[in-house]
């Protein structure tokens, strides 16, 4: 049987995203005072803790894709900060790319990864190697789609398996990369050694997501 | 630091609350937010042309809202982007079902924003083009990474002026396309300004030093170094404007001379003088000159250059359309017959007043 998720579920695999930025608040505002300004994990948090609730709101539209674009955009107005808008035009655009969509399976989750990177990439302007969240959540969805190809049956707790593990890989290269946006430029020399914090809260949204999805079978 | 202000971080939303008591019947906040500051007298039908940006920088952006002009502007903090919510209230306010022109600084944060709102017209069906000033010469070699500066008027008042005059949105754009095609500004500083919320100058100046290329939130320029007269200025700024953006002997180009908010109104002309001097010698017209407050820094002492070349009749139309704001007038031109023009010397058309 092929594993897939309702769109009744949505909510609640974003209920565990939300819980895990709560548990990584302190830790993630933490590095990003060091870097930056500070309110990383405030973001995460409050942004993440709005979206199941913005979600139910469009449950009726029996529409995965329609339901993520229109609670996007009510995301954006939650966290008007830069990752806030992020993370809001990342779900806009997978929402546009699952368009009609009832389910959510593997192909499913795969380009929801995808096009959730496309949309930061696009928004921000940004590509891999500038230090972002994207050095995460593109190797993620990078590894994602390779596992898909490789099985197309491949179940979804599997696929989010490869694209953490691609995540992890994306950190710890950061540790390398210089940061080009925002004030984290002005703080350059300290950039050294150290993970990028937006790519560790990119690691810690797969790890909530893969929360809800292992735990569900 | 010295400033009339309450708490510092109040400084944008209390300045805002002056201005609609004192303008409460021209402009109108739309959905409850203060930042979403909108024209109270909406054209049905017309081309909704919306700017936005940081505070910080008045008459610049919100004081171009009115007759002739623009019908909104989002405002942000000192120096910050707008909020996607408040360009998105400020959107359903006074779009009018011709469509909306984003048209606002080249700065990431605020294209980010705009970009965010843009894509959520599209949902709601309401066609949305979007344009960004670039006009700062010193600021990049590439004109698609320059910042966005006190030119960005010129491309207001034609984008304006075609909206007003019934222009559909592609035309509008093309106004404002064909100004910023026209337009290069350059810039600089003879002291920093303060952010209320940093308290502190945010960069330093010895007494006897300018800063040449500086933008208007104390990006770096081009040199630091000792004060220089007015016409070495002008000499300067006039290369660098015409050496990126040659203006044959004969052409017409309308000059603006922006004080960045603590240079005396005495100190712009006398820049100006030194500027018409220089375009007189190369065989420059100057259409009409505009000399004043445009675009500032808060309390920086500095000007900046903009000249934007006459490329048609349009366009002259345009930059002599007659425009109104609680910030801004622009009267009627009179009629005039044989080429005579309405005062100031070299042809020039009357300065028109920064109130």
């Amino acid at each position: 049987m092929a594993d897939v998720m309702g769109r009744e579920e949505i909510p609640a695999l974003f209920e565990a995203v939300a819980e895990i930025f709560e548990e990584k608040k302190e830790e993630l505002c933490a590095m990003d005072a060091n870097m930056g300004d500070g309110d990383l994990g405030l973001t995460m948090c409050r942004g993440y803790g709005a979206l199941p609730n913005l979600l139910r709101q469009y449950l009726e539209t029996e529409d995965i894709g329609k339901m993520l674009r229109k609670a996007g955009m009510d995301m954006a107005f939650v966290v008007p900060s830069t990752m806030g808008t992020l993370m809001a035009s990342g779900l806009m655009a997978a929402g546009k790319a699952l368009k009609g969509k009832a389910e959510l399976g593997s192909a499913e989750l795969c380009a929801y990864l995808t096009v959730f990177a496309q949309g930061i990439a696009e928004r921000g302007k940004c590509e891999r190697g500038d230090r972002t969240i994207l050095d995460a959540l593109g190797v993620a969805a990078e590894r994602a789609e390779e596992t898909c190809a490789a099985d197309p049956d491949t179940g979804l707790a599997e696929i989010m398996e490869a694209a953490i593990a691609g995540a992890r890989d994306g950190v710890e290269a950061t540790k390398a990369m210089l940061p080009k946006f925002g004030k984290a430029v002005v703080f350059s020399a300290k950039a050294k050694g150290i993970p990028d914090q937006g790519a560790v809260a990119g690691l810690y949204l797969l790890e909530g997501m893969n929360r809800y999805i292992s735990a569900r079978t | 630091m010295k400033k009339i202000i309450n708490r510092p971080e109040d400084y944008a939303l209390d300045m805002l609350k002056g201005i609609y008591v004192a303008h409460g019947k021209e402009v109108k906040a739309a959905n409850g937010d203060l930042r979403a500051y909108c024209t109270a007298r909406k054209h049905e039908g017309k081309v909704a042309i919306i700017t936005g940006g940081g505070s910080g920088h008045l008459p610049l952006f919100l004081g171009y809202v009115g007759e002739g002009l623009l019908d909104a502007c989002a405002v942000g903090d000192v120096f910050q982007s707008p909020s996607a919510k408040t360009i998105y209230s400020a959107t359903q306010e006074v779009e009018a079902g011709a469509g909306v022109l984003y048209l606002y600084g080249n700065y990431t944060g605020d294209i980010m924003n705009f970009d965010m709102v843009a894509e959520m017209c599209e949902d709601d069906d309401i066609p949305v083009h979007s344009i960004v000033g670039a006009d700062d010469v010193a600021s990049n070699t590439d004109p698609g990474k320059r910042r966005g500066v006190a030119g960005i008027f010129f491309l207001y008042k034609c984008a304006g002026a075609k909206a007003a005059a019934g222009g559909t949105l592609d035309e509008v754009l093309a106004a404002a396309q064909a100004a910023k095609d026209a337009t290069r500004t350059i810039g600089f500083s003879l002291t920093p300004c303060i952010l209320p919320e940093v308290g502190h100058p945010n960069f330093t100046l010895d007494d006897n030093e300018m800063s040449m290329g500086m933008g208007i939130h104390g990006e770096p320029g081009v040199w630091n170094g000792p004060l220089k007269t007015a016409d070495e200025i002008a000499a300067e700024c006039m290369e660098k404007l015409l050496a990126d953006m040659p203006v044959p002997a004969g052409d017409e180009v309308a000059v603006l001379i922006n004080g960045l908010g603590a240079t005396s109104q005495e100190e712009l002309y006398i820049l100006y003088g030194s500027v018409a001097n220089i375009l007189k010698e190369k065989g420059i017209k100057v259409y009409r000159s505009f000399i004043g407050e445009y675009a500032t820094s808060m309390e920086m002492m500095g000007a900046s250059i903009s000249i934007c070349k006459m490329v048609n009749d349009a366009m002259r139309h345009q930059i002599d359309y007659p425009c109104h704001t609680p910030f801004y007038c622009q009267k009627q031109d009179e009629v005039m017959t044989g080429g005579v023009t309405d005062g100031g010397c070299d042809g020039t058309r009357g300065n028109s007043c920064a109130l």
